[in-house]
C-alpha cells in the first residue's frame, strides 16, 4: 500500500528532515510513528501527502509512484487519503454534519450519497446527537472524532494521523485510539505518528522509530522507545514514560527547526 | 469534474455577503474606475467626431482692408461667390470682428484697439476643404484684401495631431485605470481567500480540484463586475465595458487565488 524506496528529503537551508528511509506498509497495516520533535514525522505524513516531494528515492502509494505525479492528480491521490492532525483542522462556522459532509461536498459527491454516508460516519465515532453542533461547543476528544468522521466519510484507503491525540488527555485519547483501530479493522492502512508512548505501549502495533531523519527501528509488535521498554517490563505506568521522555524531545528541537515547524501549514495565525 | 453551478452561486453570494462591507467599497471603486474607462472611451469618440465636424465646416476667411470701399468689398463679395472652389460664403462686419475679438483677444490687447481698426470678412465654406491653401494664394495681395486670408486648415492640423495625442493619453488612462481595477479586485479577493484559508486548505487536504475552489472566488469577482457595469448597461453604452470589466474580475481573482493553490 505504501513503499517507501531510499527516500531523502532536505528543506531549504535546513538540516536533513528524512534520510535514505526505506518502508513498506501493507494494505490493511496499522503503523506507529514515532521519534522526537524533528525526528521526520511530520515529514513523511506530509511526503505521503505530497505536500512535499522528496528530494532523492520514490514513493509508492496504492500502487502509483506519487513523486511525479502531475500537480491536477494530486486531488485525486488525495481522495483515497485521510488525514488527521492535532489541531483538528475543522470549520469553526460549519456544524459538525456539515465539516464531515463538506469533505464529500468539495470532491463532488452527489446528495444522497452525502446524505446516507455522513451519518453512518458520525453513527460510528459516536457523534449521532452532536450533529447540529458547532465545532466550538464540543470537548477536544469529541472535535477530533469529527475530523476522524470526516477522514473517514469517503472510505480512504490510507488514513494518516499527525499527533491525533497531541491536545488530549489520556482517556479521550484512548477513545481515538480505539477509533482509529476500528477504522484499521474495516481494511484501511493507519499510519499515526505520535509521541503518546502510553498509547503505542498498549496498542503492541508495528512501530517504526525515526531518529533526525533515519530510520532507527522497525518493530512488529513494538513499544514506543527503549524507556518504555524498561517501563513495560517494570511496573512503571505510561504517564512515567511520558514524563521520562518529554525532555528528549524538547532537546532535539533545538537542533532540528525542521519539518515540525507549525507555519509550514499556512493554517491558524 | 463535477462542480455544481448551485454549489458555485451559493459560495460566490456568501463570499459577497460575509464581506459586504468590502465588496460595497470593491464595486464602487471598479464602477468609478469602468466609469472612467467608459468616458475615456466616449471622450475618444467625441474628439473623433468633433474632428470630422470641424473639418467640414472649414472656413477660409478673407479678410477685407478696413479703408477698402464699400463698392471694392462687395464685389470682393460677388467674386468670391462666383468663386468654384467656394461652396457658400457669409459676410460678417467690422462689429462683428470686433465683438469677436472681444472675445478671442486678451483685454490688454483689445483695449488697445477700436472698432474701425478691424477688417470685416468674407467666411467662406469650401466644396472641398482641401482646396482651402489655393484660395488663400489666389487671394493674397489683392486690391482690398487685408493681409493674406486665414486658412484654419493648418491650425486644423495642428489640432488633429494633439487630439490624436490626446487618444492615446485616454488610451493610457484606460489602461492604468484598468489596471488600479485589478489590483483593487486582487485585493479584495486576496483578503476573501485570506478570511477562508482554513477552508481552503480543509479542501486541498480532502481531495478539492484546484478549479472547484477557485470557481466560487472567479465567480464572486464576476459579480462584483458585473455589479460594478450595472450603471453602464441601463445607460446603455459600451458592453465592452462590462466585458473588460468581467475579464478584469476574473483574471484578477484567478491571479489572487494562484498563490494560495500551491501544493
Amino acid at each position: 500500500m505504501i513503499t517507501f524506496q531510499n527516500v531523502t528529503k532536505t528543506y531549504k537551508g535546513s538540516t536533513v528532515a528524512l534520510r535514505d528511509c526505506s518502508v513498506e506498509i501493507d494494505k490493511g497495516e496499522f503503523v506507529f510513528l514515532v521519534g522526537p520533535s524533528g525526528s521526520g514525522k511530520t515529514t513523511f505524513i506530509r511526503l505521503l501527502l505530497r505536500e512535499e516531494v522528496p528530494d532523492k528515492g520514490r514513493i509508492w502509494e496504492a500502487g502509483k509512484e506519487i513523486g511525479h505525479l502531475s500537480k491536477w492528480r494530486i486531488p485525486y491521490l488525495r481522495r483515497n487519503i485521510g488525514c488527521v492532525f492535532q489541531d483538528f483542522r475543522l470549520l469553526p462556522n460549519k456544524t459538525v454534519f456539515e465539516n464531515v459532509a463538506f469533505a464529500l461536498e468539495v470532491i463532488g459527491r452527489p446528495k444522497h450519497v452525502i446524505s446516507s454516508q455522513v451519518p453512518q460516519v458520525l453513527d460510528l465515532v459516536g457523534l449521532t446527537k452532536k450533529a447540529g453542533n458547532l465545532p466550538g461547543e464540543l470537548s477536544g476528544g469529541e472535535q477530533q472524532r469529527v475530523a476522524v468522521a470526516r477522514a473517514f466519510v469517503n472510505r480512504p484507503l490510507i488514513l494518516l494521523a499527525d499527533e491525533p491525540t497531541g491536545n488530549l488527555d489520556p482517556t479521550t485519547s484512548l477513545g481515538i485510539m480505539r477509533l482509529l483501530d476500528r477504522i484499521n479493522r474495516t481494511g484501511t492502512t493507519v499510519v499515526v505518528a505520535t509521541h503518546d508512548a502510553g498509547m503505542v505501549d498498549q496498542m503492541r502495533r508495528r512501530v517504526i522509530e525515526l531518529d533526525r531523519g533515519t530510520m532507527v527501528r522497525d518493530q512488529a509488535r513494538g513499544v514506543y522507545g527503549l524507556d518504555s521498554a524498561v517501563a513495560a517490563a517494570g511496573a512503571g505506568s505510561p504517564t512515567g514514560t511520558l514524563v521520562e521522555t518529554a525532555p528528549a524531545a524538547v532537546d532535539v528541537d533545538l537542533d532540528f527547526d525542521g519539518d515540525d515547524d507549525p507555519d509550514r501549514f499556512r493554517e491558524d495565525g | 469534474m463535477p462542480v455544481s453551478a448551485s454549489y458555485v452561486v451559493r459560495e460566490a453570494s456568501a463570499n459577497l455577503w460575509r464581506n459586504r462591507l468590502m465588496t460595497v467599497a470593491a464595486v464602487l471603486t471598479v464602477a468609478v474606475s469602468l466609469t472612467l474607462v467608459g468616458s475615456a472611451l466616449l471622450a475618444k469618440q467625441g474628439a473623433t467626431n468633433a474632428t470630422v465636424k470641424w473639418q467640414q465646416g472649414v472656413n477660409v476667411i478673407v479678410w477685407v482692408n478696413p479703408d477698402a470701399s464699400t463698392t471694392l468689398n462687395h464685389s470682393v463679395g460677388t467674386e468670391l461667390g462666383q468663386n468654384p472652389l467656394v461652396k457658400s460664403c457669409i459676410f460678417r462686419s467690422q462689429a462683428y470682428d470686433y465683438n469677436e475679438a472681444r472675445r478671442v483677444d486678451s483685454a490688454d490687447e483689445f483695449d488697445a484697439t477700436v472698432q474701425s481698426d478691424y477688417p470685416s470678412s468674407y467666411r467662406c465654406v469650401l466644396v472641398n476643404p482641401s482646396d482651402a491653401n489655393a484660395l488663400v494664394q489666389e487671394y493674397t495681395g489683392k486690391p482690398g484684401i487685408y493681409g493674406a486670408p486665414s486658412s484654419p486648415t493648418a491650425q486644423i492640423r495642428t489640432m488633429e495631431n494633439v487630439i490624436h495625442v490626446l487618444q492615446w493619453v485616454f488610451l493610457a488612462i484606460a489602461v492604468i485605470l484598468l489596471l488600479s481595477a485589478s489590483v483593487l479586485i486582487l485585493n479584495t479577493i486576496r483578503m476573501a481567500i485570506f478570511a477562508r484559508r482554513r477552508e481552503v486548505s480543509v479542501m486541498k487536504l480532502v481531495g478539492a480540484t484546484n478549479w472547484f475552489i477557485r470557481l466560487p472566488f472567479m465567480n464572486q469577482q464576476s459579480l462584483f463586475a458585473q455589479m460594478s457595469m450595472g450603471g453602464w448597461e441601463v445607460a446603455g453604452t459600451c458592453i465592452l465595458v462590462g466585458l473588460v470589466g468581467m475579464l478584469v474580475g476574473v483574471i484578477g481573482s484567478a491571479f489572487a487565488v494562484r498563490r494560495f493553490l500551491d501544493v
